[in-house]
């Protein structure tokens, strides 16, 4: 079927992308960009429902009611639900325990129930619970929410403002920032989203910037009067650079070393137990600064910062930015400038409304196009959920499938530099991979991997289905 | 961010898997290939801390909190190297090569570009153009001279394959060596028929890279490996994908370059201990490599590289922030080691570069552009390291 697409779109050019797509392919097209991946059933459900009303029920997820199977696989990972504080009391960290579990120990875990590896794990390494709880959710979620637009979207802004779930306090701050500051706004509005990151212990944590302090405040008693003694740097460059206003953005060193004045003293009450974000007056500089041309007035105290996101939120470079980076995501690696520009046109109009940009790119041709169609290679993540979608297979226990996207690259959660994983194909074509993919999907569909059940009449034979170059794509 | 297509590559390569195939289970290679070795410190390593600028005053007035003691002055002091300079007390190993001369270091190096972003720096350094985001592929995958080799004459260890190595030429990414085969025998060839025929061409040529990469590792996988000289490895990814290079050489199987990373440099925050270990693992992980390949380190140079170095003064939390100019080690049979190469540019305020970063006295092309034209015997370096002609070599290799 894709049999010479992709010489077929480069031969086409920049062209492809006005030549429209017909009816069923754009089933199998919105299937594939707006979920993680068709169910056997799936084209058939849109094709029901129609497509425009299935996508606008998409867009407005809250509308959706929630697969229940869904939230029964979800019930048991308690750890979900719990605040930052509950989690640090409830699974602490024991000094010696080993860091990682053997390869028999690994096995174990793998083999067993959710409910006995949670105890196998509360046993010799409680904060091991709370990152297992949260990447199997993700993969539970993508397998079954019926919500898929929204968890698409969920991963997409999580991976934007990128933390690392093993970076000290961090292991038990992840939990909340997902829940509390990136879901709800999936389909919000961007200026509120990048508030609540930068309010978010997580990320205060995670870009070092609560211990970031005017060098010429006069050290404080306590710990932290010790440690901090001036500027850090990091939260304010990663916020002009991979949250905002891009690289070529329009920013100067001078820029980076203003933003970090003002975000003094946005610091954390107990870190590592919980973490709380406050605004510590003391740490904070009130002198005047300058940010992208602006000046921001002495004295303002807490709303420095909150001005700055408000300066980076309106720049015409984060309209851009943002919007090139969900084209990039849904349409193409390299989207056509017009969508580009039509969507940031969108987000400057609407003030950042995501839906908003979002429903742009859906109405747009170039989305609905041969140049896009099937020209984005899966992540490791949408292989995986894709193949047990696509097998309608039953996942008991998601810690094996979480492990695959692990050593197909993309360990989740666990992308320790602030760009986040690669929206870029180009970043999952290698031979490593390729093995990995093949490999997993012969073990899925010989129902071989613990925990994953695919009923036999539909898996037979579908190894090679899964593994070939064509189920690569999306 | 938004460029690069997935390379097309591949139609009308030719191939030479069976030829290689042959010598590789006769045991013979007939012209001793020199190996080029990469590894790349991801987060901006502190070169100021790892190879210590002891002699100079203004090390310490920079950084009150986090510097390294004078050598002499305890247990946590830096290992002198020349009166000046003095590598940080976790490199011991590599304190010892430096004495016996196999390891190099240059002093002032980096790219000449001056983002202070850990992304367009690295990738800049892969690409091997500075400044330049239109290019596609990497130098070490440039490196590679055009015509027939084995198919695993460029590998790297790691699920994904680096943008050094991408291009052209075929490079082989490897997680792990002895599992790298399709485990069901029945699907294995289904599955290369299936990317022998497809249409798209990406996935084809990198299925074709596959299959020759797996039929050349059978003869590997089946004999285990024993480091020899008594080379203790680290435990950890780096350790393991030093090792796995060192296994592929030894087997014979045509690895020309080869590269492997090592993570989490970023150190903004409580900088000491965490360099500390990291060095740990970084020295003795170097040294091992050269105790496991003996004689064969004749054959073969390592070059360590960062994206950039951090600031030369200490930020307020007993870190550092992003920086310039960095250190390169270079180590191998064929280097002149023991020696400080390159110029040093100083501290005082109007030595460094705007004022806060260690400034650039040696471009990285420079290192690099040697020891692909004299090492790795290729004279292309205009192919190489497009539009830079300045050709400044330092006399790395003797």
């Amino acid at each position: 079927m894709v049999v010479g697409l992709v010489a077929a779109a480069v031969a086409l050019g920049g062209n492809a992308f006005r030549v429209k797509l017909d009816g069923e392919k754009k089933i199998e097209h919105a299937l594939n960009r707006l979920t993680f991946g068709p169910r056997p059933t799936g084209a058939e459900a849109v094709r029901k429902t129609g497509l425009k009303k299935w996508i606008d029920a998409q867009l407005h997820p809250e509308r959706l009611t929630e697969n229940p199977a869904l939230q029964a696989k979800l019930a048991p990972l308690e750890t979900l639900r719990m605040n930052g504080a509950e989690l640090a009391r409830k699974y602490p960290r024991r000094p010696g325990a080993a860091k990682k579990a053997s390869g028999p120990a690994m096995r174990k875990l793998a083999a067993a129930s959710t409910e006995d590896r949670r105890k196998m794990l509360e046993q010799y390494a409680p904060p091991q619970v709370v990152a297992y709880d949260l990447v199997e959710s993700k993969l539970l979620r993508a397998v079954y929410s019926d919500r898929q637009l929204a968890e698409v979207l969920a991963d997409f802004w999580f991976n934007h403002f990128n933390v690392y779930l093993d970076k000290g306090a961090d292991r038990y701050l992840v939990t909340s920032y997902e829940r509390d500051a990136i879901r709800p706004r999936a389909l919000g509005n961007f200026p509120d989203l990048l508030r609540a990151t930068a309010q978010h212990p997580a990320m205060l944590f995670y870009l070092d910037n609560w211990q970031s302090v005017d060098p010429k405040a006069v050290a404080g008693r306590g710990r932290l009067a010790k440690r901090a003694r001036g500027l850090n740097e990091n939260y304010a460059r990663e916020l002009l650079e991979l949250h905002t206003l891009g690289v070529d953005g329009g920013y100067t060193q001078q820029d980076v070393i203003e933003v970090a004045r003002c975000f003094t003293g946005w610091t954390l009450r107990v870190p590592r137990g919980g973490g709380e974000f406050y605004f510590n007056e003391r740490m904070h500089d009130r002198g005047e600064k300058t940010v992208l041309g602006v000046k921001i007035r002495a004295g303002g105290g807490l709303g420095d910062g909150l001005q700055v996101l408000e300066i980076v939120s309106q720049h015409p470079s984060t309209a851009r930015f943002v919007s090139g980076k969900l084209a990039q995501r849904f349409v193409a690696d390299e989207p056509p400038p017009a969508l580009v520009e039509k969507m940031a046109q969108t987000f400057t109009k609407t003030g950042g409304d995501l839906r908003a940009v979002m429903k742009t790119m859906l109405d747009s041709g170039e989305f609905w196009s041969q140049g896009a169609y099937r020209s984005k290679m899966k992540s490791p993540l949408e292989m995986v959920a894709s193949a047990v979608r696509s097998l309608d297979a039953q996942v008991d226990s998601a810690f094996v499938l979480a492990q695959a996207v692990g050593r197909l690259g993309q360990p989740l959660y666990r992308k320790r530099e602030p760009t986040g994983y690669s929206n870029s194909s180009e970043e999952w074509v290698n031979t490593s991979g390729l093995l990995g993919r093949m490999n997993f999907a012969t073990a899925l569909a010989s129902n071989q991997l613990p925990g994953v059940k695919a009923a036999p009449e539909r898996a037979e034979g579908a190894g090679l289905r899964l593994g070939s170059p064509e189920f690569q794509r999306r | 961010m938004l460029t690069r297509r997935v390379f097309l590559r591949g139609v009308g390569f030719l191939s030479a898997a069976p030829g290689w195939l042959a010598r590789a289970a006769a045991g013979a290679g007939e012209r001793k290939k020199k190996i080029l070795v990469v590894l790349f410190q991801r987060g901006a390593a502190d070169g100021l801390n790892v190879v210590v600028p002891f002699g100079e005053k203004r090390y310490y007035e920079l950084r009150p909190a986090i510097a390294v003691a004078q050598p002499g002055s305890g247990e946590n002091a830096a290992i002198d190297l020349d009166g000046f300079f003095g590598l940080h007390p976790s490199l011991g190993p590599l304190a010892e090569l430096y004495r016996q001369r196999h390891l190099a270091i240059v002093e002032g190096v980096g790219s000449p570009d001056p983002t202070r972003s850990h992304f367009d720096a690295q990738d800049f350094m892969e690409s091997g153009t500075p400044g330049r985001k239109a290019t596609r592929d990497g130098w070490l995958n440039r490196a590679l001279e055009k015509g027939k080799a084995s198919p695993l004459r460029a590998v790297s260890m790691g699920a994904l394959l680096p943008r050094a190595l991408r291009g052209a030429n075929p490079a082989v990414a490897i997680d792990d060596l002895n599992n790298f085969r399709v485990r069901s025998a029945q699907a294995a060839p289904a599955f290369q028929t299936m990317y022998a025929g497809t249409g798209d061409t990406v996935l084809q040529g990198m299925g074709r890279d596959t299959f020759e990469a797996v039929r050349l590792l059978e003869s590997v996988q089946k004999q285990t490996y024993t480091p020899e000289g008594g080379a203790g490895y680290p435990r950890g990814r780096f350790g393991e994908s030093l090792q796995q290079v060192a296994r592929l050489i030894k087997s014979g199987v045509g690895v020309e370059v080869a590269f492997t990373d090592l993570g989490g440099w970023d150190h903004h925050v409580n900088e000491a201990p965490q360099l500390g270990n990291l060095l740990r693992n970084f020295g003795q992980g170097l040294a091992a490599f050269w105790r496991d390949l003996g004689d064969r380190m004749e054959d073969v140079c390592v070059v360590t590289m960062s994206e950039f170095g951090r600031a030369a003064r200490e930020n307020g939390n007993r870190g550092t922030d992003h920086g310039h100019a960095n250190v390169m080690f270079v180590m191998g049979g064929g280097v002149k080691g023991g020696k400080i190469h390159g110029e040093w540019p100083g501290l005082e305020r109007e030595q460094l570069y705007e004022g806060r970063d260690l400034a650039l006295t040696t471009d990285f092309r420079d290192v690099l552009g040697e020891l692909v034209e004299r090492h790795l015997g290729n004279r292309n370096l205009e192919v190489v390291f497009p539009g830079y002609g300045a050709r400044r070599f330092r006399g790395l290799l003797g």
